[in-house]
């Protein structure tokens, strides 16, 4: 049993708040990445579950024992660092067997681990080079085989793919992925890229200055945001936000921000009006934001737009439109094409809107 | 030259018009142009280098007479006199001994402090401080504290002793313990140097790289031996190299504390130099020389052989 508790824990540097009150239950086997921005918490909390780090208050939980103050080395768990952190000194083959060396495992057993390692990450005609000599994709092959060849119950990545090029990134991941069900452990991935944690996480894990957000499957992060951040964080080109406020327009119950009105549904109307203050920000995807042929004021959410810039995609378009104040980005077919100074309308998907309280960034349901 | 190369040389910034007219220049002109640019360098190492290195094989092969003019040609004959005598023989085996008490000592002292003071812990910096303070002293104000601190009426080492019970010892008058003495004070005054270079070796060896030994299951002197030693070589290669140059040059301390002696406990080579040749009433400039001579084949050989033998098992990033 390898699953990994963070029980209430906090991790501070001086007066800094690095991880705040942390509690997240990573199960059996799981695959569950630590996604947030640079600097939100996720590599301390990664190196809590190390041993690299203590915590100030709170338990750090490794199968069923607390491990708080349990040696890294005694912890059965592996890392993979973002800069790989390879003896430069020693061959692949010795950085490789480093960890069994440590524990005395004996010579023959070493180095039958090391070569079916090394099989399984492509690494055997590298066996005799130094880290120096190989290329950054092979030196990350190298720190996984590392930490492979020590079977431990917990494999711990910090950033690993972030020094790689784009494609090999997207190569890699691929190959993680099939990594760990060929393994079947689990695995913290600590990552600032979305689309890294939206295809490689089982569940994923948002963390923003020291606190944790949310914790879901990509399906459920992306098409249920919990709060502001979430719904910011997640998706490409990001969510849009209209800050809004109630208003009664021909007898049904309305969101108002500036140009744009978008009526509410029985539900939503509730939910809304129970607030303080009557304000709202309605936040709504780029695909979810639709071309209005017909340019009719009507019952259906609309806004009326000036197109700013046109990025083309190839298969679809990015396409930043004005009013007034606010920006809006919406994701269209490549078919129709737009002139900068173009005015049109926009329809908004009413199923796709997503509402949240303007002072705690609370979504609202 | 037609008219459009003309226009687009005044078109183009002056560096690159430079750059063509030296590549027009063939091989020889372009040696004697970089020499215009080393003239300065040439001129210096030549006056204060390479002219006194020739000079002194040169005086080597004539004698000297009384008044310190240069006499009869000699040859090799003052050469063979010389390094075969008994008391170069002794500066040698002395100067040998020096270095071993000095070098190696200085080295691991030099790491041991390192090692402490690369802590982060609160108020290291002062610590830094007084490790490295002594590379701010010059030969002689340390030659004259350690004077101090040895004399036997007034130092240190003395009322350490009498508060113990000890006799009194009078260590730089000692035949027995003149040399180690010595080696003590130039230990002290090369270790600020020594600790500075070290541990700015140590700092540049990645965090990561000792959080991933612990991960892997090493810690405390296996952590020393995988990670901090190799990553240290190049460091502790240079201070050994150039360390036992140092050592081997060393004339100050030994000038101040013991003059040579008591008995020529303390004659290393550089001081018996000195001696034949400005020390003694009669200068012996011929017999300097050689001596002079022998210690830089002495210092190259060393040196090479440190290159040969410890810079195989160097590790360069």
């Amino acid at each position: 049993m390898s699953r990994v508790v963070f029980d209430h824990v906090t991790k501070r540097f001086g007066d800094v708040v690095a991880v705040a009150d942390l509690f997240l239950e990573v199960h059996d086997k799981e695959f569950l990445v630590l996604l947030g921005p640079s600097g939100c918490g996720k590599s301390t909390a990664l190196r809590l579950v190390a041993g690299l780090e203590q915590p100030a208050e709170g338990d750090i939980i490794i199968g069923d024992r607390i491990v708080n103050n349990v040696e890294a080395k005694n912890r059965n768990v592996a890392m993979v660092f973002q800069n790989y952190a390879l003896f430069p000194h020693m061959s692949v083959y010795d950085n490789m067997a480093f960890g069994l060396r440590m524990r005395h495992i004996p010579r023959r057993e070493r180095h039958q681990k090391v070569l079916d390692a090394a099989h399984m990450l492509g690494l055997q005609g590298l066996l005799r080079r130094r880290p120096g000599e190989l290329s950054g994709g092979q030196r990350q092959r190298v720190a996984l085989g590392r930490a492979i060849v020590r079977n431990p119950s917990v494999f711990l990545m910090d950033e690993p793919l972030s020094n790689l090029d784009a494609k090999l990134r997207v190569q890699t991941r691929r190959e993680l992925i099939k990594l760990h069900r060929h393994l079947e452990t689990t695995v913290i991935f600590v990552t600032h890229d979305q689309v890294e944690a939206m295809t490689m996480g089982a569940r994923i894990a948002i963390i923003h200055e020291g606190a944790l957000q949310q914790v879901g499957d990509p399906q459920e992060v992306y098409q249920h945001p919990a709060n502001l951040f979430v719904a910011s964080f997640i998706g490409s080109p990001a969510m849009n936000f209209f800050h809004s406020e109630l208003r009664l327009h021909d007898g049904q119950l309305m969101a108002q921000s500036g140009g744009a009105r978008f009526p509410l549904g029985e539900e939503q109307a509730r939910a809304l009006a129970a607030l303080e203050g009557g304000k709202a920000i309605v936040g709504v995807r780029p695909e979810h934001i639709l071309l209005d042929w017909e340019a009719e004021e009507g019952p259906e959410a609309g806004l009326d737009v000036v197109v700013d810039t046109v990025e083309s995609m190839g298969h679809e378009q990015h396409v930043t439109f004005s009013a007034g104040d606010t920006t809006v980005v919406a994701r269209l077919d490549a078919g129709r094409s737009l002139r900068e100074g173009e005015r049109l309308r926009l329809r908004i998907d009413r199923a796709h809107m997503h509402f949240f309280d303007p002072d705690s960034g609370q979504r609202i349901e | 030259m037609d008219a459009t190369d003309a226009t687009a040389n005044q078109r183009l910034p002056l560096i690159a018009v430079a750059r063509r007219q030296l590549q027009r220049l063939r091989g020889v002109n372009r040696l004697g142009f970089a020499l215009i640019f080393l003239i300065p360098s040439l001129v210096i190492f030549g006056a204060f280098v390479f002219y006194p290195l020739l000079k002194a094989v040169y005086l080597g092969f004539y004698e000297t007479d009384n008044f310190g003019n240069q006499g009869d040609f000699v040859g090799l004959d003052q050469y063979r006199t010389v390094l075969t005598s008994e008391s170069f023989r002794h500066s040698l085996w002395i100067t040998f001994l020096f270095a071993l008490y000095t070098v190696p000592p200085g080295i691991l002292l030099g790491l041991a402090l390192a090692l402490l003071a690369n802590q982060k812990l609160p108020g290291i910096s002062i610590f830094r401080l007084m490790f490295s303070s002594t590379v701010a002293t010059s030969v002689a104000v340390a030659s004259l504290m350690w004077l101090t601190l040895l004399n036997p009426n007034v130092g240190l080492l003395t009322y350490f002793l009498v508060e113990a019970g000890l006799p009194r010892l009078d260590l730089l008058n000692d035949p027995d313990w003149a040399l180690p003495a010595v080696s003590a004070t130039t230990v002290w005054m090369s270790l600020g140097l020594a600790f500075i270079v070290i541990l700015a070796g140590l700092q540049t060896i990645p965090d990561e790289l000792y959080e991933s030994a612990r991960v892997e299951g090493a810690s405390g002197w296996r952590l020393f031996w995988h990670v901090t030693l190799p990553m240290l070589s190049p460091t502790l290669f240079f201070v050994s190299v150039v360390g036992t140059i140092f050592a081997f040059q060393s004339f100050g301390q030994i000038h101040i504390l013991t003059r040579g002696g008591p008995l020529d406990a303390t004659e290393v080579i550089v001081y018996s130099i000195w001696e034949d040749a400005f020390g003694k009433g009669t200068p012996a400039y011929g017999v300097a020389s050689v001596q002079a001579v022998a210690l830089f084949v002495l210092v190259l050989g060393l040196t090479v052989f440190q290159i040969r033998f410890l810079e195989r098992r160097v590790f360069y990033q």
